[in-house]
């Protein structure tokens, strides 16, 4: 892996480089005055100091409304998959990393989802390493880290004035060399400085006892911790939007006038409705099946399927929660 | 502005007593959470976890949500010749919560008499965002309160750092216009005035005093952030319905996904589902993820409903709720004549 | 492909009109809109008629849904208060329909496009009186954008 150096300079340039060729997402404050992933239209001026966006990378993988096929006078149309290539600037490196968890679900085996595999395929992903991480991150207990290269094809790390970027995909490969001209090897004492602020941000974080959580969450299946913890849930859906590996989905279709189209949206194991059958029956019929099986799915049944926690230590889920419920807290309880 | 140290030794007390003699089964209120500027909901069952309750400037969220499922009975039990016996609940309140359960009673979805309503004149409560953002790029670590009732700060690089309440509380709180709770059975602390009365009709005139061809635009831009989580209507003490209308599929009312015209329709829907009925609390866009004033439109049909019908929800827990009412001559200004 | 044309591809195939889509109750106003046709009295043909029992069975879903499908207007007519066939449906819906009509103008939405009134069923010639002030109004305000969900 060669290291690149690119200087804060000459940054608008590699962008405009990457608008050349597709459409290009980057850190933009918005007028209420978040710093969210926003395109990128020249002029538009990047944020670099920013702990993470609200909303993870998830909607340019998996949208939240998402047309399926189109249908008109019974014949079904299959949709025009997006075309355009798409890089994303400044993803941190627990979002990049929910990419694997993702890719295990909609990419695995014969189950290939051609409208996943599509986005999958036409985005690029520059990742941008974390100097300071939050209160709520907990990404280095859970397989990554702040500078964890899954899921990204080149991974940023800023320094005083410039960035440090190394490849970890042939496409990443080929986005340096795309606009070579305005690298520069990284120097001997970048790395180290790149080493130091990694390992820095690494000891802020505060571990979360996770690993061999699959088995005990085996054995706490029947636990009274799983009725106190889920008491105050109110099924609001924010844990699961914005978690960047939840990729449970609904499906619907809109018709009008013979015409029409079939969806798919975001859905929530949170909601009653999600497990509720057509009988009236629910098999997760309180708030305490529902806050069980989240957990459960994430650091037991992923695992015992797919060898991957379904979790990257991102916090959101505990940042937003109106009523803060803390899954770090169960982990340690169970 | 005094602090919340003698109210929560107080509210510890009531509490203990109330437990210990099985005045209540359940008592709710606030306790620590793990990350800043927050509380997390508590429910209690005995006198030894008294001590987890909290007051302070933190105790934003309307326990009013839970009241509804700790009262319910499912469709079997009300069948049954004897049906299980309802819980008494304690529970803290603030002036918007008292609100919140005074509309709770008056459409039956809990017993006046089964309740135990711990009053707290409120000062105000912090609004997170507002504070995560006063702190401009510190990160707190832990807040707290000071002598004069403001937030202490502490952030990651250990500088202290104080936040006026005033600058900070919810806008939620800005507008209310009852902070003493209208119905409790005892009250801890004085009673506290309303700030600003007027506040929230001078916002939506200064809405209303804009080019009216500037109002669906600035709704829509509003809106375009909302992702169709449902946490506003979760969050929402009135929103109780098993089975939501903007949930139903057949017939399908609303479609499910982010289109703009979608989500219009839902916050067009929710607001009038709560024409006389929303409490101005606030709980909706506090947890809103995306930060959209969902109670935009709220605000507006709360005026109107005062103005039109004299009602202002959750004061008078006897009075019929002005949608199931009618006077012979209410308004017929809307009224299309030839 | 087959002969069918969607709604929209008809519509903007010829000069515009405006789409009225009008909720009358059955005993006053959509008796009122059949004596008005059975007495020749003219009047735009532009209006959609959807027969409800009462007034009070209005939803506002209904009046939403309607926008979002096209309507370039809806029109909301019942008996006049003390009349109501079922005694008291209308004046509890004139309740709902005041806030209605302020909510969706505070929202942006045009007040001419959601009309509200009261007709009887021997009022033939006010109800064709005034689905002609809405068709004008209409037609001067043109199609309605807002609310329109493009399937």
């Amino acid at each position: 892996m060669r290291e690149k150096q690119l200087s804060d300079a000459n940054l608008d340039s590699f962008l405009d480089r990457l608008r050349g060729m597709g459409e290009v997402y980057a850190p933009i404050r918005d007028p209420a005055g978040d710093v969210v992933l926003a395109e990128a239209t020249p002029g538009k001026s990047i944020v670099l100091e920013y702990s993470n966006f609200p909303q993870s990378a998830k909607p340019f993988f998996l949208p939240q409304t998402q047309t399926l096929l189109g249908f008109r006078d019974g014949r079904a149309e299959d949709p025009s998959l997006p075309d355009r290539e798409t890089f994303l600037f400044g993803v941190r490196p627990c979002d990049a990393r929910a990419l694997l968890a993702l890719d295990k679900v909609f990419l695995d085996g014969d189950l290939n989802d051609p409208y996943y595999a599509r986005l999958r395929a036409k985005t690029a992903v520059i990742a941008l390493a974390c100097a300071r991480p939050m209160v709520s991150c907990f990404c280095t207990s859970v397989g990554g880290g702040p500078a964890d290269p899954a899921g990204a094809d080149l991974l940023a790390v800023r320094l005083e004035a410039d960035l440090l970027l190394t490849a970890q995909t042939p496409r990443g490969e080929e986005l340096l060399s795309s606009a070579a001209d305005l690298f520069t090897d990284a120097t001997p004492a970048a790395v180290k400085e790149t080493a130091e602020q990694i390992h820095a941000a690494e000891e802020q974080i505060a571990p979360v006892q996770v690993s061999g959580s699959a088995q005990r969450l085996r054995d706490a299946y029947s636990s009274p911790l799983w009725e106190t913890a889920s008491q105050k849930c109110l099924g609001c859906g924010t844990c699961s939007f914005l978690c960047p590996t939840c990729h449970c989905f609904d499906m619907a279709d809109e018709v009008r006038s013979g015409a029409g189209r079939r969806i798919r949206t975001w859905d929530c194991c949170a909601y009653p409705l999600f497990t509720l059958h057509a009988s009236g029956h629910n098999p997760r019929p309180t708030p305490k099946e529902r806050w069980r099986q989240r957990i459960m799915h994430k650091f037991r049944y992923a695992v015992e399927n797919f060898d991957l926690l379904f979790c990257v230590g991102c916090g959101r889920c505990i940042r937003y929660c109106p009523v803060s419920m803390d899954l770090r807290t169960v982990l340690k309880e169970v | 502005m005094m602090t919340s140290h003698p109210i929560e030794m107080r509210l510890r007390e009531t509490a203990e007593a109330l437990l210990r003699d099985r005045k209540v089964n359940l008592f709710l209120g606030y306790e620590k959470a793990p990350l800043p500027f927050r509380t997390a909901p508590l429910f209690i069952t005995a006198a030894e976890e008294v001590e987890r309750l909290v007051w302070n400037p933190f105790c934003t969220l309307n326990l009013a949500v839970y009241l509804p499922r700790l009262f319910a009975i499912s469709a079997g039990a009300r069948k049954a010749k004897a049906p299980p016996p309802l819980p008494t609940v304690g529970m803290v309140v603030k002036g918007c919560d008292a609100r919140s359960v005074a509309v709770l009673i008056q459409e039956h979805q809990a017993p006046r008499e089964k309740l135990v309503l711990v009053g707290v004149a409120c000062q105000g409560m912090v609004d997170r965002r507002k504070a995560e953002r006063a702190l401009d790029a510190h990160e707190a670590l832990g807040a707290g309160e000071d002598m004069q009732g403001n937030v202490h700060v502490v952030a990651e690089d250990g500088t202290e750092i104080i936040l006026p309440r005033e600058e900070i509380i919810t806008d939620a709180c800005l507008e209310c216009r009852s902070p003493t709770p209208s119905i409790h059975d005892m009250l801890l602390g004085a009673p506290v005035e309303a700030k600003d009365t007027g506040a929230a009709r001078r916002r939506t005139s200064e809405f209303e005093s804009k080019p009216f061809d500037g109002r669906w635009a600035h709704f829509q831009e509003a809106l375009s952030k909302c992702i169709r989580c449902n946490a506003c209507r979760a969050a929402c003490p009135m929103c109780y319905c098993k089975d939501c209308l903007l949930d139903q599929t057949r017939p399908r009312w609303v479609g499910a996904g982010a289109d703009i015209s979608d989500v219009t329709f839902y916050h067009l829907t929710r607001a009038f589902h709560l024409a006389g009925r929303c409490t101005g609390c606030g709980a909706c866009a506090r947890a809103c993820p995306m930060g959209i004033d969902t109670r935009l439109l709220m605000r507006k049909l709360s005026l109107e409903v005062e103005a039109l019908y004299g009602y202002r929800p959750g004061e008078m827990i006897d009075a019929t709720p002005p949608l199931s009412a009618f006077s012979m001559d209410d308004s017929q200004a809307f009224l299309t004549e030839p | 492909m087959g002969q069918t044309q969607t709604a929209q591809e008809t519509r903007s195939a010829q000069a515009w009109e405006p789409k009225v889509v009008a909720f009358l109750c059955n005993w006053c106003s959509y008796a009122g809109a059949d004596l008005a046709g059975v007495s020749r009295i003219q009047y735009p043909p532009n209006v959609r008629i959807v027969r409800v029992p009462c007034s009070g069975r209005i939803n506002p879903a209904f009046l939403l849904r309607a926008l979002q499908n096209g309507a370039d207007a809806v029109l909301v007519s019942g008996c006049h208060p003390g009349d109501c066939h079922y005694i008291r449906g209308n004046l509890v819906a004139r309740r709902k329909f005041a806030l209605l009509k302020e909510l969706l103008q505070y929202a942006g939405i045009e007040p001419e496009r959601v009309q509200f009134t009261w007709v009887s069923a021997s009022e033939g010639g006010r109800f064709a009186a005034i689905i002609a002030k809405v068709v004008e109004q209409v037609r001067e305000l043109g199609p309605n954008r807002k609310l329109v969900k493009t399937p």
